[in-house]
């Protein structure tokens, strides 16, 4: 179910109804793990098994694994899930992927082998609950947390409709202990959950999908050589797009749970506001960049086996962050390209530190300790990553644009359906062309102008601050007039039923 | 911010956008915009749902604009008591639905395919892209998007600014006057008046465009501006390819039991001289009933709709539009074969 859509309003309206009857605590519990199902099967009813396979496997594994002092059954037991879970991932994901490459190589060595395309359907949000119960059983391995008890509470984590789609990935730390005691959102929750799901439907509804999704599409779909301007609007137009869309669908997700008294974790913070990209990757995704850091780049060893091995882990890291994404070369590109910046950017600094004297070097080595990937190793309801210590300065808003540049550059490959296609448009971009074709009328390169030009100057002035907290400092005439300007603008839209961008992931 | 700060921020964004809403409302009404619904694919796939009907009980209509102006849906069932199922797509040849029915094994209806040269003879028409969309979308539509359309179905009978094609704020601003760039198509070249749609996806010119005929020379113009896109005719083997490819699709639908009829719904002025000047009758539309075996209805052959003179010369007024429909029925029954349940009155 989409949350731009008239069935997710219907349905939401009948969950919050249910959710504030005189039900019995495990009651209500049990009317949200069946809306959940019903969320998700609305969109494709028979994935509805892989979700309950998963849930089942990991429940009964991850109790297994916390009790199992045998170590060796207590590794067996947690191959068995991560088989379970990267298997099904595997396939559905990167079945295709796997299958083409490997008719590649065998055809370059010779062997005449040509099997058919396969055809599979990748199941939504499969990406996304893959990691959120994998975080749930390398937890019970490590005993990092405790089990869940209760298969209702267990399953109500992976699923709870919110975030099962397209996060914020969860921790069970961060929401198992809210399905301990009865839940319901006060008034200010309420109004606070309403306010953010206008929010997340305007950026994705009005921005993503009405101003700028077709002049990145008109971009990236030409095959011919663009004129500069066109290439470079085109690419900011995805830019703001990707952003508004994912980042809508995360206000939406945190809305909705906060409509019902839960709180699910920030995945994004102003990421075009951006000083570097160790500061990016703190801002966007930032529950897909922790999981990284805390189940990937720290398990390989991350910065305790000295330089170079942190070097390769950061770069391993990203490759499989940008696979992740999705199954296809251009994404392992994008990854490469964000492990590169993050390999320059510790290059600097640890130059930097070198000249610092030893107080000041070991403060800042705390630092890069703590913020080569986003940190919060312990995350706790309702946390937020650490603030940033870039103040706002003319140097760090350069900087911010120079990162905004780089990252610009990547989403040259993370949209472009192949090698060819990103090449083209960065010639285009890069070398100037007056021959190349126009595509974007005067009216869409003043609207992405205005729009990615307001966007980076709200993320730069809003950086250091949330969402919530500028509402509520805001007298509320002026509050309820940005208010109405959304509900406006999104009900002139009228594009009720794209889909996210993230649900491909 | 205290709740109740919250709360009177609420309360003034529910009045402020109501109020609006209102207004825009009652002001669209009163400039006379009709209810208009969405041709999109939900729409198309709600339609394309129905042909299972009977054959005794339904026909299929598939072609490109005209047939969508041309048909008058409650003239056709009125008279017929037959149900007629709009699948035809403005711009787009009607192959790709052709294709779509005969590859279902289950489609063993009636079917009457709207022939326009350009789109029907070239290697496809400037939205067969539109069309094939929705042809994927009713196949994985899912459980929510039928409801969604559901609700969506109540709203637009009751809002005028719900048409995204005109009302959308995205549609609105690319029909402002800006500064067109060479080379870069931009905007909605025909006015909101031209093609309302009904919920059954007929076509209909409102009243206003009827008497206006600034708008009509609008339209006229688009058929006539230099620089507009023509798809070349196909001739040699790429016609001989298509024309194969029809009658292998049509036999499908023949030999499960289907009904296929070809029409040429009319056209005047210099878009059917323009017509008969690129695509002689002989050439396309007689090789298409001799190569098809099947039977057809050309405007040209009937006295009683051959004279038309289309508004904006590609399509019927809408009290034209039920002559033609009253007459393409008589045709059917008498000279065709065609039966219906309800005999006409």
């Amino acid at each position: 179910m989409l949350f731009n859509s008239y069935t997710f309003l219907v349905f939401l309206a009948i969950v919050l109804i249910l959710h504030n009857l005189p039900f019995s605590w495990k009651t209500k519990k049990i009317n949200l793990l069946l809306a959940s199902y019903i969320f998700y099967a609305a969109w494709n009813p028979p994935f509805i098994l892989l979700l309950w396979l998963s849930t089942l496997v990991d429940y009964f594994v991850g109790k297994a694994l916390y009790t199992q002092e045998n170590k060796h059954r207590k590794k067996l037991l947690l191959v068995v899930s991560l088989i379970g879970n990267l298997g099904m991932l595997c396939f559905f994901k990167y079945g295709g992927f796997l299958l083409e490459n490997f008719t590649h190589l065998v055809n370059a060595l010779g062997v005449n082998y040509h099997p058919a395309k396969p055809n599979i359907i990748l199941p939504a949000g499969i990406s996304f609950y893959t990691f959120t119960t994998l975080c749930y059983t390398i937890d019970m391995y490590k005993k990092e947390s405790k089990p869940v008890q209760s298969l209702l509470n267990f399953s109500l984590f992976v699923t709870f409709f919110p975030h099962l789609v397209a996060g914020p990935i969860v921790r069970p730390p961060q929401l198992v202990p809210q399905f301990a005691t009865p839940r319901k959102a006060n008034t200010q929750q309420m109004l606070q959950g309403l306010f953010l799901l206008t929010l997340g439907l305007f950026m994705k509804v009005f921005l993503a999908d009405g101003m700028l999704s077709n002049s990145a599409i008109a971009v990236f779909s030409s095959h011919d050589t663009l004129k500069t301007i066109d290439a470079w609007m085109g690419v900011l137009a995805f830019s703001g797009q990707i952003f508004f869309d994912f980042a809508g669908y995360s206000s939406c997700a945190i809305g909705a749970a906060l409509c019902l008294g839960f709180i699910l974790p920030q995945n994004f913070l102003f990421p075009y506001a951006a000083v570097g990209f160790t500061d990016f990757w703190r801002r966007w995704h930032i529950t897909l960049s922790s999981w990284l850091r805390d189940y990937l780049y720290i398990p390989l060893g991350g910065n305790r086996k000295g330089q170079v091995r942190t070097y390769i882990n950061l770069m391993i890291t990203m490759l499989l962050g940008g696979l992740w994404h999705g199954a296809n070369w251009t994404f392992v590109v994008w990854g490469a390209l964000h492990g590169f910046y993050l390999w320059v950017e510790k290059a600097f600094r640890d130059i930097r530190r070198k000249k610092l004297t030893p107080a000041l070097a070991i403060a800042e080595n705390n630092y890069i300790k703590s913020s080569i990937l986003p940190s919060f190793k312990k995350p706790v309801e309702g946390s937020f990553p650490p603030e940033s210590n870039h103040p706002k300065n003319v140097s760090n808003f350069v900087l911010a644009l120079c990162t905004f540049f780089l990252v610009n550059v990547t989403w040259v490959f993370f949209r472009a359906p192949d090698f060819s296609s990103a090449w083209r448009l960065l010639n285009s971009m890069f070398v100037r062309n007056t021959t190349g074709t126009a595509v974007l009328s005067y009216l869409d390169i003043t609207r992405v102008s205005i729009i990615m030009l307001v966007l980076v100057i709200a993320h730069w002035l809003m950086r250091n601050t949330r969402v919530l907290t500028v509402a509520n400092k805001m007298s509320w005439w002026l509050l309820g007039i940005v208010w109405s300007l959304m509900l406006i603008l999104i009900m002139l839209s009228q594009n009720a039923t794209s889909s996210f961008i993230y649900f491909q992931f | 911010m205290q709740t109740s700060n919250f709360a009177k921020a609420g309360l003034l964004a529910i009045s402020i956008s109501a109020a609006a809403m209102i207004s825009w409302e009652i002001h669209l009404r009163n400039t006379g915009a009709p209810i208009s619904y969405d041709d999109n694919e939900a729409l198309y796939a709600d339609k394309r749902a129905m042909v299972y009907e009977p054959i005794d009980q339904a026909t299929v209509f598939i072609g490109s604009s005209r047939i969508k102006f041309d048909l008058d849906i409650p003239t056709w069932q009125s008279i017929t008591g037959d149900h007629a199922i709009q699948l035809s797509n403005v711009g787009s040849s009607p192959r790709p639905v052709l294709e779509d029915l005969a590859n279902d094994e289950n489609f063993k209806g009636r079917l009457i395919i709207d022939v326009t040269e350009a789109v029907f003879f070239s290697a496809g028409g400037l939205y067969d892209w539109k069309t094939r969309n929705k042809i994927a979308y009713y196949k994985i539509r899912t459980p929510t998007q039928r409801f969604s359309f559901q609700v969506d179905h109540v709203l637009e009978s009751e809002f005028v600014f719900l048409d995204q094609e005109y009302y959308s704020i995205n549609s609105m601003l690319d029909n402002l006057s800006f500064v067109s760039r060479p080379g870069v198509y931009s905007g909605n070249p025909f006015p909101v008046e031209f093609h309302p749609v009904s919920f059954e996806r007929q076509s209909f010119m409102a009243p206003r465009f009827m008497i206006d005929t600034s708008l009509q020379n609008q339209v006229r113009a688009v058929w006539t501006r230099p620089g507009r896109v023509i798809i070349p005719p196909a001739s040699g083997r790429a016609l001989d390819s298509i024309l194969n490819s029809v009658k292998f699709l049509v036999d499908k639908i023949k030999a499960r039991g289907g009904q296929v009829l070809f029409v040429r719904t009319p056209s005047s002025g210099p878009v059917l001289q323009n017509e008969m000047k690129r695509y002689p009758r002989t050439e396309y539309w007689d090789r298409l009933l001799t190569v098809t075996g099947c039977k057809g209805i050309h405007f040209a052959d009937y006295p009683a709709i051959a004279n038309f003179e289309c508004p904006e010369w590609s399509h019927l007024s809408p009290a034209q539009a039920k002559i033609f429909t009253n007459n393409m029925i008589k045709i059917l029954q008498e000279e065709k074969g065609w039966t219906f349940n309800k005999k006409p009155d």
